[in-house]
């Protein structure tokens, strides 16, 4: 008996071996961090260094990755090559900053040491999930991801509406997960493959693929759309992201929608938009319904309300929608690269915003309301100005990286003759400009009568603040060098 | 130097911004004194601009060509010709009288935040006039709404939180809808360039689709679409009725120096937008629409007219006396008459000196009474002589009186425009006599008859240092243009001939059909 077939880790070469090597450390890392927790008094503090090196750790290694040649594991299941390895590098970004947010509002908030590692089991499962076109390596990889999410929106045990929003999100995660599979399945009953590459060219290659073969993957866009959140598959966003301790939703916001976003656009752009049977075009209109639905349902909703989290995860809901019409570009034969550029600048924003509002919640588990910001920014005129660069940068106003984003996703979508779906976004952004500025103005010009917010400061919060608006300053003034990258990146 | 003169113009208030941002604590006092030489800078710069500026020359001067992202088609393209040159120069000349219009008696609340929105609401209106990339210019258009924004919201009246809310809003709308044209444009110029590009000059050679065959196709046809998103932001910002309700509410509640820059700059913003992008890049669209424009801009001259006319609150006054000087603007642009052209470009100038100067009187009245309600003045003359003065020249100007700046805008505007639409320019003529009819009532309730009593007026002092010369500098351009405009406009003639006549040319291709 070969051994080779039993372990087939062992017919690993060098750069095969370097390329696995981010996820081995964080892996290794997460174990280390679990045990590194259990320090009775300074517990928490070792996770968050541990769980921070090994980050740091595992990003150097992605990033000196990307200098070596291409590489593709388990028969083409995983495949390491400039895009996947530059998503994960941007992964490991997300996970570095989530991991600053978290120290100091994981003890005011009740959070266990286990958080950390948590952290890094999750980040492995998404850069797994980036890195493969494989539709059942894709449901693990999901798993891994979100088995870690459910536990740390649950783990909030200063708010009775954590547990709430973990059972939730849990049940109906278990759903979407469900349909991934079953969709997956009927895929490959028609087509007989689970790659995406080979579904591909059995579309092309069939006249009429069989009705399973829709059926199949309706469902897996559909469990796609619950991820991502968009209407209406979006009711459990809410919720969770208010629900959730603002570190954990600024992690969710950034990096779970990142890698769920970057493996949906991979299933669209090879078995959606593509020159097959008439039917697939039902799948366009699909998607141009869920993407008009989003952006108006997610904008005109978050200016009614009045606590900020639960605001900007009905922008999350808006934001989702402009993604999905980034997902015309593929009509053109275009690469990802609009849709990659807007979700990095958005999530690092959002990172940032929620680095900010993480420290004026109060101990007890009341939420943030917009009333009670009046003239934060006076009082706190950094952060104040930072959280303002955030919202603009949200909204899409030049000289943020919000706007070269938004200008990217729009532009490509009017290349792909998508016009009327771009006018949508356009009408329903100056809605968005509404409630984004309205939190600026109770910031800037109110007076705060009666409920001064606690203010705590999180000196690591605030370093991850400032390399966000640093970072949304940098792109949105000089983009240049990120646009080049992302192009040559998404070829 | 001679190359990135423009930019300079363009970012010196930047750098001073941020020598602004960086000062210590204890130079909190001396901020205003920094936007001074702010100010002065731009003036300088602004003169060795008209100096080197060739007005023999029709085209664009003085290019600076930065790459941005080329990929995209979006370049830092700046230049001026002889239609930017007169609205560079108000922008640089208001600025500091506006400064020293409104310099504060007192302390003022976040005066370091307030000095770096100033400053950058320069840079912003700077951009606009000299950009010469259809997108550098959406960029500054929008560069300019979020200092102006702050302006209202923090330092005005009592509502101005509805006020500036309003304004970024109604602002925005247009706006976004000029950038969805923008990437049409750019995917066109794509398509016919090979590669992107957004510049007037590239985009002046692509023609884009007009079928005038029917109302629908025509309303339908490419151009006009691109035209009805460019005109629609830019209408707004004018503003032009019924798209102007936003101007009255964010003129009261700002604070005077907003007030002044709004009135003297941020509106022609949007007639100078009409001017270069509109008109220019979708000619037969424009002209086909031309009539519809010269109605609404003869209903808002009589309307805004009418309104100031029952206006009590002195700023409401003057707020819709602009709604009435704009609309002369609008007729002039789309009558496509060479004569009322040059009358536009002359009057967005001669209107920035003289709702300016309106506004920093309301100002002075308002600083030391705490009042804007005309009927609680009265008799103010013999105690302030020196205001009263100023108040008269600048409502002379704001009337049109032969030998006032405000008389070489508004008649070639009336002239060129009745060759072709004599029976609106009839109706916009009782617009003039409504301006006269409420700026000489305003200027009798507050400074003739008796006094209301209603406030302690004896004591009132009269202009001071600061002041006066404010009043004095908007004087001298009052008479100044008003009696040799040859000497202001000279240099703006040769752009000006080559532009009307091109583009009556292009707008007789649909004409001439």
């Amino acid at each position: 008996m070969n051994l080779a077939n039993v372990f087939p880790m062992v017919g690993l070469n060098l750069v095969e071996l370097a390329s696995l090597l981010p996820l081995f450390i964080l892996s290794f890392g997460a174990v280390i961090t679990l045990l590194l927790g259990t320090h009775k008094e300074k517990g928490h503090f070792w996770a968050y260094a541990s769980g921070l090196v090994f980050i740091v750790v595992s990003l150097i290694f992605a990033a000196s990755n990307l200098f070596l040649a291409d590489v593709s594991l388990l028969g083409e299941t995983l495949v390491f090559n400039s895009l996947t390895k530059s998503l994960s590098l941007m992964i490991l970004v997300f996970a570095f900053m989530a991991t600053l947010l978290t120290y100091g509002k994981d003890q005011q908030e009740g959070l266990l040491s286990e958080i950390y590692a948590l952290i890094l089991f999750s980040t492995s499962g998404m850069i797994l999930m980036t890195s493969t076109s494989h539709l059942l390596f894709m449901f693990i990889s999901l798993e891994i991801m979100s088995l870690a999410i459910y536990v740390m929106v649950a783990m909030r045990r200063t708010s009775r509406f954590s547990s709430e929003a973990g059972l939730k999100y849990f049940i109906l995660g278990g759903v979407a997960s469900a349909l991934l599979l079953y969709g997956s399945s009927l895929i490959f009953g028609a087509s007989g493959s689970f790659e995406l590459a080979k579904i591909k060219a059995y579309l092309l290659s069939q006249e009429n693929p069989s009705v399973i073969f829709y059926i199949g993957l309706a469902l897996v866009m559909t469990s796609m759309l619950f991820k991502v959140g968009a209407v209406p598959f979006h009711g459990w966003l809410p919720d969770v992201y208010q629900g959730a301790a603002t570190n954990v939703t600024g992690f969710m916001g950034a990096a779970v929608k990142f890698t769920a976003f970057m493996a949906f656009s991979r299933i669209v752009q090879e078995i959606v938009f593509v020159s097959g049977g008439e039917e697939l075009k039902w799948f366009e209109a699909y998607l141009w319904i869920v993407s008009a639905a989003s952006m108006i349902y997610g904008n005109f909703v978050a200016i009614s309300q009045t606590e900020i989290k639960r605001m900007l995860s009905y922008s999350t809901i808006a934001h989702t929608g402009y993604l999905l019409l980034g997902f015309y570009a593929f009509k053109a034969e275009q690469s990802s690269e609009s849709i990659i550029l807007y979700l990095y600048f958005y999530a690092l924003s959002n990172l940032g915003a929620f680095a900010i509002i993480s420290q004026f919640e109060s101990k007890n588990s009341k939420d943030l309301t917009i009333n009670q910001m009046a003239g934060l920014g006076l009082k706190y005129p950094i952060l104040g100005t930072m959280l303002t660069v955030f919202l603009l940068s949200m909204a899409g106003i030049p000289l943020t990286s919000g706007f070269i984003g938004k200008y990217g996703l729009f532009s490509s979508a009017v290349q792909a003759g998508e016009i009327p779906l771009v006018v949508v976004a356009v009408l329903t952004s100056v809605v968005s400009v509404f409630y984004y500025l309205r939190v600026i103005i109770f910031m800037f010009m109110k007076e705060n009568e009666n409920s001064p917010v606690d203010y705590q400061s999180f000196k690591s919060a605030t370093v991850a603040a400032i390399i966000s608006v640093l970072a949304t300053l940098q792109f949105g003034l000089f983009p240049k060098a990120i646009i080049q990258f992302v192009k040559v990146i998404a070829k | 130097m001679e190359t990135t003169l423009l930019s300079w113009i363009i970012f010196s208030p930047m750098i001073f911004a941020l020598v602004a941002l960086l000062s210590p604590k204890s130079f909190e006092g001396s901020l205003r004194k920094l936007l001074l030489v702010q100010t002065l800078v731009g003036v300088l710069l602004s003169l060795v601009l008209y100096s080197q500026f060739d007005g023999n020359f029709s085209g664009p001067q003085l290019l600076h060509l930065v790459p941005w992202l080329p990929d995209w088609g979006l370049n830092y393209i700046v230049s001026i010709d002889g239609i930017s040159l007169p609205l560079v120069m108000l922008t640089a000349f208001v600025s500091p009288v506006a400064i020293l219009g409104t310099w504060p008696q007192g302390e003022l609340k976040k005066e370091k935040f307030f000095v770096i929105c100033l400053m950058a609401l320069q840079t912003g209106m700077y951009g606009t006039f000299l950009s010469s990339d259809v997108f550098l210019f959406y960029f500054f258009w929008e560069v300019v709404l979020i200092p102006m924004f702050f302006l209202i919201g923090l330092w005005g009246g009592k509502d101005r939180i509805y006020a500036t809310t309003k304004f970024f809003l109604y602002t925005m709308v247009g706006s976004l809808l000029m950038l969805v044209a923008i990437f049409f444009m750019l995917k066109t110029s794509s398509e016919t360039f090979g590669h992107p590009t957004a510049d007037f000059f590239s985009l002046s050679q692509l023609r884009f689709d007009f079928d005038s065959s029917s109302m629908w196709a025509a309303l339908t046809s490419t151009q006009s679409l691109l035209f009805l998103a460019f005109a629609l932001a830019f209408v707004i910002k004018v503003p032009m009725v019924p798209f102007h309700t936003w101007l009255p509410d964010a003129h009261v509640q700002a604070p005077t120096v907003g007030s002044v820059f709004l009135a003297a700059v941020l509106l022609k913003m949007g007639t100078y937008g009409l001017m270069r992008i509109a008109l220019p890049l979708f000619p037969e669209a424009a002209a086909y629409f031309a009539p519809m424009f010269v109605v609404l801009g003869v209903i808002g001259i009589v309307y805004g007219a009418f309104c100031a006319l029952h206006q009590t609150d002195f700023k409401k006054l003057v707020a819709y006396s602009s709604v009435s000087h704009m609309g002369y603007i609008m007729v002039g642009l789309f009558s496509f008459q060479k004569i009322a052209l040059a009358g536009s470009l002359y009057q967005m100038i001669n209107h920035g000196i003289s709702a300016g100067g309106l506004f920093l009187v309301v100002g002075f009245l308002y600083e030391r009474l705490h009042t804007r309600d005309l009927r609680e003045f009265g008799g103010l003359a013999k105690i302030v002589p020196l205001m009263a003065i100023g108040f008269m020249i600048m409502t002379l100007s704001s009337v049109a009186l032969p030998g006032s700046n405000g008389f070489v805008g508004e008649f070639p505007i009336l002239l060129g425009s009745f060759e072709r639409y004599p029976f609106h320019v009839l109706v916009a003529g009782t617009g003039v006599i409504f301006g006269a009819v409420y700026a000489l009532k305003a200027y009798q309730l507050v400074m003739l008859g008796p006094s209301s009593g209603k406030h302690d007026t004896d004591h009132l002092t009269d202009l001071n240092t600061k002041e006066l010369v404010a009043m004095a500098i908007l004087t001298l351009f009052v008479f100044g243009i008003g009696f040799f405009p040859k000497t202001f406009f000279g240099k703006s003639d040769v752009t000006l001939d080559t532009y009307s006549t091109s583009l009556i040319q292009k707008a007789g291709i649909y004409e001439s059909r």
